[in-house]
C-alpha cells in the first residue's frame, strides 16, 4: 500500500472514530443508558404496537442520541441503548423477558409493552423490582384495583372517555341535531368497560338508546346490527369498537345504505390509515387525544419529526402520549438521575409539560388529560369535546359516505 | 317471521357458506385423499389475499382479474411444496399414523414460515381496500355487492371443480384413489402424481378464496388460522373425503351462523356452529355424508 | 435434582424459563400418555389449560395455595368426563376437530356468561403466590405426569389403551371396556392440563377468556410429536427442545424467529422420521 493511501486510510479511520465519539456511540468510553422493553411484532397486538409505541420509542432515541445522549444528572450525556424483543402478543413471553431485563440485564429503565392486558401482566413484575413504568396504551377501570405504586397510566380511562362522548351527544341533542342512538360494543374488556361507563351517563343525560347490541372480537359481519339500528330509526351510531371491527362497521354501514347523522366509534378511528382507507373518512368520530393543531408547545415539531423519520403520521389518540411518556422520563433522569426511587418520587409530585399537554399523576393516574372526542374533517382529526380542548366544531349531520 | 329477515338470513347464509365451502373443499382434497392435515391451509388463503391486495393497490388490477394470477401461482406453489416436503414423507412407507403426525408437523413448520414471510413483506399493519363496497338491492333487502360477487365466484369455482371431478379423466382418477387406493394403483393410476395434483388444487382453492376475501375484510398476516379451523369444521361436518359434503356442509354452516346472528346475538355465532357440529356428530359420527 | 436446586442458583429469568419449559413438559407428557398409544389426537389441551387458569383467577385470592391447582385438576377432569362420552365415539380427524372446538366453545360460552350475567370480562389476580412456590408446583406436576406416564405404560390399563390404538374393534371383542379406558385416561390427562393452567395463571396477573388459546393445543401436539409420542421420554425431549429453540430464536432473531422455528420443524421432520427420540436410539444402535 502506498504512503498516500495509508495516510488517507488513517485519516478517514481517525475521522470516523471521532465522528462516532461525537455522536455519543463511542466504543466503551461512555456507558450507555440501557432501556428495555418488549413490543408485539406478531399476533393480535402487533397492529397497535407498531402504530402507537414502536415509532415513538425509536424517534425519541434518535433525537436524544443526536444531542449526544440522555442527560443524566451529575453524569452528563450518555447514549440510549434499547434492548427489546418481540413478545408475540404472549403474556408469558413478555413477563419472562421483563424479568430478564430487570434481573439479568439490569437495565436502567423500562418502557411498557402494548395493550391493557399486557400492561397488567408486566406492571406487576415492574412493581416487584421497583422499575417505574409509564403506560400510554393501558385503559381500564381495573387499573385502580391493581394499585401498583410503580405503574403510571397516561391516557384518559373509560369513565372520562364516556363522559366526553355523552357530553357531546347531549350537546348535539340540545341543538336538535340528533334523537335516537344505536349502541354496539365489542365484548372484550375494553368494550364492556366503555359500555358499563356509558350506561349511567346516557341515562343521566336523558338520551334515547333505541337498540343495544354486543358482538365478539373478530366478528365478520356487523350488518345485522347495522340493519337493525337503521330499521329502529337511529340517527346516531355509537360503536364501542376496536380495529378491525371499526373498519368493518364503517364499510358495512355504507353497504347497507345507512348514513346516520353521527357515526361515533371508539378505537382505531384516530389512526391515519383509517382516514386514508376511507378517502378522508369525513364526518366519522372517535376517541381523540391530540392532533398537530393543538396549542401545545412542541406539538407541531413532534408531528413533523415523526413524519420525517417514519414516513407516517402519529395517530391522533395515544401516539403523542407514548412520546410524552419518554419526555417525562427524560426530564426525571435529567433532574434526579437514574435512581429509580427518586424518579418515582418525582413522578408522584411533578406536573410535566409534554406534547400531549400538561400531565400530572395522582396515585398513578393522569388527572390532567380529559377524555376527548374527535372527528375527521378535511384530513385532520379535529378535537370536538370538551370545548376547552377543541380544535374544531362538530359537523353534524355527517357528509355522505365517500 | 318478517320476510326481509328471512331473505337476510338465507342470502347472508349462502354468501358466508359459499366462501366456507370453497376453502373447505381445498382442505378436503388434501386430507381426504392424502390424510395430510394441512394446518397451514389458511396461510395460503392469507397469501392469496395479500397478492390480490398488492396487485390491486399497486397496479390497479381488478381484484377479480387477479384470480388469474393467484390461482395458477398457488397451484404451482402447491405442486412444488408437495414434491419438496410431503412426497418425501408419504414415500417413506410408514404406518399411516406416523405419516399423519409427520405431515402435521411439516404443516406447522410451513405455517410459521409463511406467516413470517408475509410479515416481512407486508408488515403487521392492517391493510385493505374497497371494491364494490356499494349496496345492492335484492329481494327486498340490501346486500353488499362485493359479498355477493365473492360468494358467487366461490360457488362457481366449487361447482366447476365438482364437474371436473365427475366428468374428466383426471377427476375420475382422483375419485378412484379416494375410494380405493390400492385398486386404483393396480389400475395404473400414479399415486404420487395425483397426490401432487390434488395438493396443488387444494392450495389453489385456498388462495383463490383469499383473493375473494381481500375484497371484504382487512388483512393481517394472522388471518389464516381461523379459516383453517372453519375449513376443518366444514370438512368434518360434511364428511371426510366427500366433495358434495364439503359444499353442502359449508352452506349449512354459513346458514347456521347467519341465522344465529340475526335471531339471537352475534355472541353465540360460534356456540351455534359448534352446537350444530356436535349435534350432527352425535347422530352421525362420520359427518353428514361420510362413510 | 438440579431442577430442585434451580431456584436457588438461577436468576429469576432462567428460573422462569425453566418453569415455562417444565409446564410444557407436563402438558406434552400428559397429552402423550393418552393420545400416543390410543391414537386419538386430542386438540383439547387449550380448553383444559384455560379452564384451570380461569378457575385460579376466579377463586385464587380467597383460597390457600395448592387448592386452586387441585381445583384446576378437578375442572379439567370434569370437562373431559362431560365431553368424553360424545367425543370418544369419534374417530381420527373427527375427534381432533371436535376437541379443537372445545377451547373455542369454552371461550365463547364464558364470554357470553360473563357479559350477560356478571357484566365484566376478565379477572385480576392481586396476590399471587411467591415465584418459588409456583416453580415447585410446576416441578411437582411435571414429575407426577412423568410418573403417571411410566406407571400407565406398564399397567393393564395402559396395555388396554395401546390395544385400543392398534385395533379398537378387536380390543372390544377381547373384552376390554374401551369406553371406560378411553374416557378414564382422557380425563386423567385433562386433570394434569387443568392443574398446569391453574398453576401458571398467577404469573399473568390478568386473565380473560382469551386464555382459552388454540395455540396451547397446537404447541403441545408439536412438542409431543416432535419428540416422539410413543415413548415417555419423547414428549420431554420435544418440549425441552422446542422451548429452548424458541427462546434462543426469539432472543437472537427479532424478525426471523418464526421463520427459523418453521424451518427447524421442517428439517427435523424430514431428517428424523421417528422424532428426536429416534435420533438418540439411532445413535445408540450405530456401532462405534
Amino acid at each position: 500500500m502506498s504512503m498516500k493511501r495509508r495516510e488517507f486510510l488513517k485519516t478517514t479511520a481517525g475521522g470516523a472514530a471521532a465522528l462516532t465519539v461525537l455522536r455519543g456511540k463511542a466504543w466503551g468510553q461512555v456507558k450507555p443508558v440501557k432501556i428495555g422493553y418488549t413490543l408485539s411484532g406478531t399476533g393480535p397486538y402487533s397492529v397497535g404496537a407498531g402504530i402507537t409505541q414502536g415509532p415513538n420509542y425509536t424517534l425519541w432515541q434518535e433525537q436524544v442520541n443526536a444531542k449526544g445522549g440522555l442527560l443524566v444528572k451529575g453524569e452528563g450525556r450518555r447514549p440510549v441503548e434499547f434492548i427489546s424483543i418481540d413478545d408475540r402478543s404472549e403474556h408469558e413471553t413478555a413477563v419472562r423477558f421483563y424479568e430478564k431485563l430487570m434481573t439479568d440485564d439490569k437495565v436502567d429503565l423500562i418502557l411498557p409493552p402494548w395493550g391493557t392486558a399486557m400492561n397488567f401482566a408486566v406492571a406487576a413484575v415492574a412493581n416487584k423490582y421497583g422499575y417505574p413504568m409509564l403506560g400510554p396504551t393501558a385503559v381500564s377501570n381495573k387499573l385502580k384495583e391493581l394499585s401498583l405504586p410503580y405503574f403510571y397510566a397516561l391516557l384518559a380511562q373509560p369513565d372520562p372517555i364516556m363522559e366526553a362522548f355523552v357530553g357531546l351527544l347531549k350537546d348535539l341533542k340540545a341543538q336538535g341535531k340528533i334523537s335516537k342512538i344505536g349502541l354496539a360494543y365489542v365484548n372484550d374488556l375494553f368494550g364492556i368497560e366503555l359500555y358499563n361507563s356509558a350506561t349511567p351517563h346516557l341515562k343521566q343525560a336523558g338520551l334515547d338508546v333505541v337498540d343495544t347490541k354486543s358482538y365478539p372480537l373478530g366478528a365478520k359481519d356487523l350488518s345485522p346490527i347495522l340493519k337493525g339500528f337503521k330499521a329502529a330509526g337511529a340517527d346516531v351510531f355509537l360503536g364501542l369498537t376496536y380495529p378491525p371491527d371499526n373498519i368493518l362497521a364503517t364499510t358495512q354501514a355504507k353497504e347497507v345504505d345507512w348514513n346516520p347523522a353521527v357515526f361515533l366509534t371508539a378505537v382505531g378511528t384516530a389512526f391515519p390509515f383509517y382516514r386514508d382507507r376511507f378517502k378522508g373518512a369525513d364526518g366519522v368520530m372517535g376517541i381523540a387525544g391530540w392532533n398537530p393543531k393543538v396549542k401545545i408547545a412542541g406539538a407541531r415539531e413532534y408531528f413533523d419529526a415523526h413524519v420525517k423519520k417514519h414516513q407516517k403520521e402519529p395517530d391522533r389518540w395515544a401516539s403523542a402520549f407514548a412520546y410524552a411518556s419518554l419526555q417525562i422520563l427524560e426530564r426525571c433522569v435529567g433532574e434526579v438521575g437514574l435512581d429509580r426511587k427518586k424518579i418515582k418520587e418525582m413522578l408522584d409530585s411533578t406536573e410535566f409539560q409534554t406534547v400531549g399537554g400538561p400531565i400530572k399523576f395522582v396515585k398513578g393516574m393522569n388527572v390532567s388529560t380529559p377524555g376527548m372526542v374527535g372527528q375527521w374533517q378535511k384530513g385532520e382529526f379535529e378535537i370536538l369535546w370538551p370545548k376547552s380542548r377543541a380544535t374544531g366544531t362538530p359537523v353534524v349531520p355527517k357528509p355522505a359516505w365517500a | 317471521m318478517n320476510p326481509t329477515l328471512l331473505v337476510d338470513i338465507v342470502v347472508g347464509g349462502l354468501i358466508t357458506g359459499g366462501i366456507y365451502a370453497l376453502v373447505a373443499l381445498g382442505l378436503n382434497l388434501q386430507y381426504g385423499l392424502m390424510r395430510v392435515l394441512n394446518v397451514a391451509h389458511g396461510e395460503f388463503l392469507m397469501m392469496g389475499a395479500y397478492l390480490t391486495y398488492s396487485l390491486h393497490t399497486a397496479w390497479g388490477v381488478n381484484p377479480l382479474l387477479t384470480l388469474l394470477v393467484t390461482g395458477p401461482a398457488s397451484f404451482g406453489a402447491g405442486l412444488v411444496l408437495h414434491r419438496l416436503l410431503y412426497a418425501r414423507v408419504l414415500a417413506a412407507g410408514e404406518a399411516p399414523e406416523a405419516l399423519e403426525s409427520r405431515s402435521l408437523l411439516l404443516s406447522f413448520g410451513l405455517l410459521f414460515v409463511l406467516q413470517n414471510a408475509a410479515l416481512l413483506i407486508w408488515s403487521a399493519d392492517l391493510k385493505g381496500y374497497s371494491y364494490l363496497s356499494i349496496p345492492f338491492r335484492f329481494l327486498g333487502s340490501v346486500f353488499p355487492a362485493n359479498r355477493l360477487v365473492a360468494a358467487g365466484v366461490a360457488l362457481a369455482v366449487s361447482v366447476a371443480f365438482y364437474v371436473f371431478l365427475k366428468r374428466s379423466f383426471t377427476g375420475k382418477a382422483i375419485r378412484a384413489l379416494m375410494q380405493d387406493p390400492e385398486g386404483a394403483q393396480l389400475a395404473g393410476i400414479n399415486l404420487s402424481r395425483v397426490h401432487g395434483l390434488c395438493f396443488g388444487i387444494g392450495i389453489a382453492m385456498s388462495a383463490v378464496t383469499g383473493s375473494l376475501i381481500s375484497m371484504l375484510f382487512e388483512l393481517t398476516p394472522f388471518i389464516g388460522l381461523p379459516y383453517t379451523v372453519t375449513a376443518l369444521v366444514v370438512v368434518i361436518l360434511g364428511g371426510l373425503g366427500n366433495v358434495v359434503g364439503s359444499l353442502l356442509g359449508g352452506l349449512i354452516l354459513g346458514l347456521v351462523e347467519t341465522a344465529s346472528v340475526y335471531l339471537a346475538t352475534s355472541d353465540i355465532r360460534l356456540i351455534a356452529s359448534y352446537g350444530v357440529l356436535s349435534l350432527i356428530l352425535i347422530l352421525k359420527p362420520s359427518g353428514l355424508f361420510g362413510r | 435434582m438440579a431442577l430442585v436446586a434451580a431456584p436457588e442458583i438461577l436468576s429469576p429469568y432462567y428460573r422462569s424459563l425453566a418453569l415455562a419449559i417444565l409446564a410444557d413438559v407436563a402438558l406434552a407428557v400428559s397429552w402423550a400418555f393418552f393420545s400416543g398409544p390410543s391414537r386419538y389426537l386430542s386438540l383439547a389441551t387449550g380448553a383444559f389449560f384455560g379452564a384451570g387458569a380461569y378457575l385460579t383467577a376466579i377463586v385464587g385470592a380467597r383460597v390457600p395455595w395448592p387448592l386452586p391447582v387441585l381445583g384446576g385438576a378437578l375442572i379439567g377432569c370434569a370437562m373431559a368426563l362431560l365431553v368424553g362420552a360424545l367425543a370418544l365415539r369419534l374417530r381420527g380427524p373427527y375427534f381432533a376437530v371436535f376437541t379443537f372446538g372445545l377451547a373455542e366453545l369454552a371461550k365463547h360460552s364464558l364470554i357470553w356468561y360473563e357479559t350477560g350475567v356478571t357484566g365484566t370480562v376478565g379477572r385480576l389476580i392481586l396476590a399471587p403466590p411467591e415465584p418459588w412456590t409456583l416453580y415447585y408446583t410446576i416441578l411437582c406436576l411435571a414429575g407426577l405426569a412423568v410418573l403417571t406416564a411410566l406407571l400407565l405404560r406398564r399397567s393393564r390399563w395402559g396395555h388396554a389403551l395401546a390395544g385400543i390404538g392398534a385395533d379398537e374393534e378387536r380390543a372390544e371383542t377381547l373384552g376390554i371396556d374401551t369406553t371406560r379406558v378411553k374416557i378414564g385416561t382422557f380425563a386423567l390427562s385433562a386433570a394434569f392440563m387443568g392443574a398446569v393452567g391453574a398453576a401458571m395463571a398467577p404469573r399473568w396477573t390478568y386473565l380473560d377468556p382469551q386464555v382459552f388459546n388454540p395455540f396451547v393445543s397446537f404447541q403441545t401436539v408439536i412438542m409431543a410429536l416432535l419428540g416422539g409420542a410413543m415413548t415417555v421420554a419423547g414428549p420431554i425431549v420435544g418440549a425441552v427442545f422446542l422451548g429452548l429453540a424458541s427462546e434462543i430464536l426469539l432472543l437472537k432473531f427479532r424478525y426471523f424467529y418464526m421463520l427459523g422455528l418453521g424451518l427447524t420443524l421442517i428439517v427435523v421432520v424430514l431428517a428424523l422420521p421417528s422424532g428426536l427420540v429416534g435420533l438418540a436410539r439411532h445413535a445408540r444402535l450405530t456401532p462405534r
